[in-house]
């Protein structure tokens, strides 16, 4: 496999954080919630997760990846690391291609690899509705790389379940209504 | 200028927000600064010029033929793809030997460019060809005209229809918005300017942003640019839609290290506000962003994600996604839409950008 920029990325290493991606997705969507994992990896090391918490803070900018963003720079501030060392060298593993936000968020943090699985036709920024990941932009951080297609169809087939899940009748978002009127 | 808007005091408290008056008559303006302008910020699709494709068209000679040649022109061609093009024109003003022209068909593929005859058009005798001239080739507009200017250039080509969208209309003639309506604007801008100011004094980039309910006028949160602390994600927007989040029991940060980042706790009020009635957590449903300036495209996508109904920013961007580099807000393949005006205290925004980062 290729190495980009300073990024060495090792082929069997890629299928065993992406298993770890795919499997965090899983355990979301048993819990009901949108079907994306991630994984901050640097040195071979895991120092930033994420999953979706949205519901939880009530704010719908708490993608998987903003979390794992957050997790780093907690990480890098525990062990004394200079951040933009730290995501200079890091890789996001990611079950779903990064939205339009979440990609304008890993060029600012200057992240050189993005490894995804499957397209995200409703919001992706990497090609699907935009793509914010390689053009040159003023001010914006900085271009990065993506790998895209691994284990994609499992990907895909979570979103779909997770979708069909999602009917606005459902009785879960009643309660939520009436909890918030309350 | 000088003197606060009392509706602003009456909606936030004061002991939270204001900068004593010395404090802030500092960096003001001076008091006959240039008056602003609301601008809308149209899509990319109401922006662009009208775009053309070619046609057959053929002269009716014989006006007492017209409405048969239209009936029967239409069943075999009919422009079920282009409804805002009318089929006839009149040439009653230009210097014309004839009174109608008609379209006939598309003259899409280039094998289809080189001129064709009345009766290749329609061979078989498709059509009753008597009253109709020679087919000549012409352009005319590809899609429907959004804004007036956009009309007016399409019509110049071929007479179209046009369903004028009075909002864009007003905006654009600048009668869009009341006087008391542009009081309020600017001084919901003042706040976010006043939280620029606030943030640059801890060493923050002056960028400021206030989130606000346009049913009830209340302030749901007023916020500053974060990113030169720990997490340089936390642009002046990203922290207001935390902040709003904060007022309903969620937010993901902590804001005790900067004071001026504040929010309106919805919990403790009687009223309820609009984000609810949508369900969660798609809580700036409805709600009005005031930026000091155009987001960038993290932002600007934050606020799809979000709901947001209107934004109003200040001075453009370098980067900014709401008409310099992107129009994230009227992105056609993306479920959700805002309206964005800019213009808004537009000077005094742009001299924030001058104010040296304190540290
Ligand atoms: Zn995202
Ligand atoms: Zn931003």
């Amino acid at each position: 496999m290729e190495a980009p920029g300073r990024q060495v990325v090792i082929a069997e290493e890629t299928e065993a954080w992406m298993e770890r991606a795919v499997n965090m997705a899983k355990k979301a969507l048993e819990n009901g919630e949108v079907p994306v994992g991630c994984l901050m990896v640097y040195n071979r090391e895991v120092i930033g997760k994420g999953k979706n918490e949205v519901n939880k803070t009530k704010n719908a900018t708490r993608h998987a990846e903003m979390v794992a963003i957050d997790q780093v720079i907690d990480w890098c501030h525990q062990h004394k690391k200079d951040p933009e060392e730290v995501f200079g060298h890091s890789v996001l593993y990611v079950t779903v291609e990064p939205c339009i936000m979440c990609a304008a968020a890993l060029r600012i943090m200057k992240i050189p690899l993005v490894v995804y699985g499957c397209q995200n036709e409703r919001f992706g920024g990497c090609g699907s509705v935009l793509d914010i990941s390689s053009p040159i932009l003023t001010d914006t951080g900085e271009p990065f790389q993506c790998m895209a297609g691994y284990r994609s169809e499992e990907a895909v087939e979570m979103l779909k379940t997770f979708y069909r899940q999602e009917n606005p009748n459902a009785p879960k978002s009643k309660v939520r209504k009436k909890e918030c009127v309350k | 200028m000088a003197t606060l808007p009392t509706s602003r005091v009456c909606v936030w408290d004061a002991s939270t927000l204001m900068e004593p008056h010395c404090k802030r008559r500092k960096t003001e303006e001076p008091k006959d600064a240039c008056p602003w302008q609301v601008v809308p910020v149209l899509s990319e699709r109401e922006l662009q010029s009208v775009t053309l494709m070619p046609v057959y068209a053929a002269p009716v000679l014989d006006k007492k033929q017209a409405s048969r040649l239209v009936k029967e022109v239409s069943a075999l061609y009919p422009l079920g793809d282009y409804p805002h093009l009318k089929r006839v024109r009149s040439c009653g003003s230009v210097n014309s030997s004839h009174p109608l022209e008609i379209i006939l068909c598309l003259a899409g593929g280039k094998d289809k460019q080189s001129l064709q005859t009345a009766l290749e058009l329609f061979p078989d005798h498709q059509l009753d060809l008597s009253g109709l001239g020679e087919p000549f080739l012409t352009q005319v507009p590809v899609n429907p005209p959004l804004t007036r200017l956009q009309y007016e250039e399409a019509a110049s080509h071929w007479p179209v229809t046009f369903h004028e969208n009075k909002r864009i209309s007003q905006a654009l003639s600048g009668c869009l918005f009341t006087a008391a309506e542009k009081t309020s604007m600017q001084s919901h801008m003042e706040l976010a300017i006043q939280a620029a100011q606030n943030g640059a004094r801890q060493g923050m980039k002056p960028v400021g942003a206030v989130v606000v309910d346009p049913t009830t006028g209340r302030v749901l949160a007023v916020g500053h640019d974060c990113r030169n602390g720990v997490n340089p994600l936390l642009h002046a927007a990203m922290v207001c839609i935390d902040l709003v989040a904060c007022g309903q029991g969620g937010g993901a940060y902590d804001y005790q290290d900067y004071p001026s980042c504040t929010f309106l706790p919805l919990a403790d009020s009687s009223n309820q506000t609009s984000s609810c009635a949508d369900g969660l957590p798609y809580i700036c449903t409805g709600y009005d962003m005031y930026l000091t300036r155009e987001p960038c495209t993290m932002c600007a996508m934050a606020l799809v994600h979000s709901r947001i109904e209107r934004v109003f920013y200040g001075a453009p961007s370098p980067h900014g996604a709401l008409a310099t580099n992107y129009h994230i807000h009227s992105c056609k393949d993306l479920n959700h839409h805002y309206v964005v005006y800019r213009g808004i205290l537009e000077d005094q925004c742009r001299n924030l950008s001058q104010i040296s980062v304190l540290k």
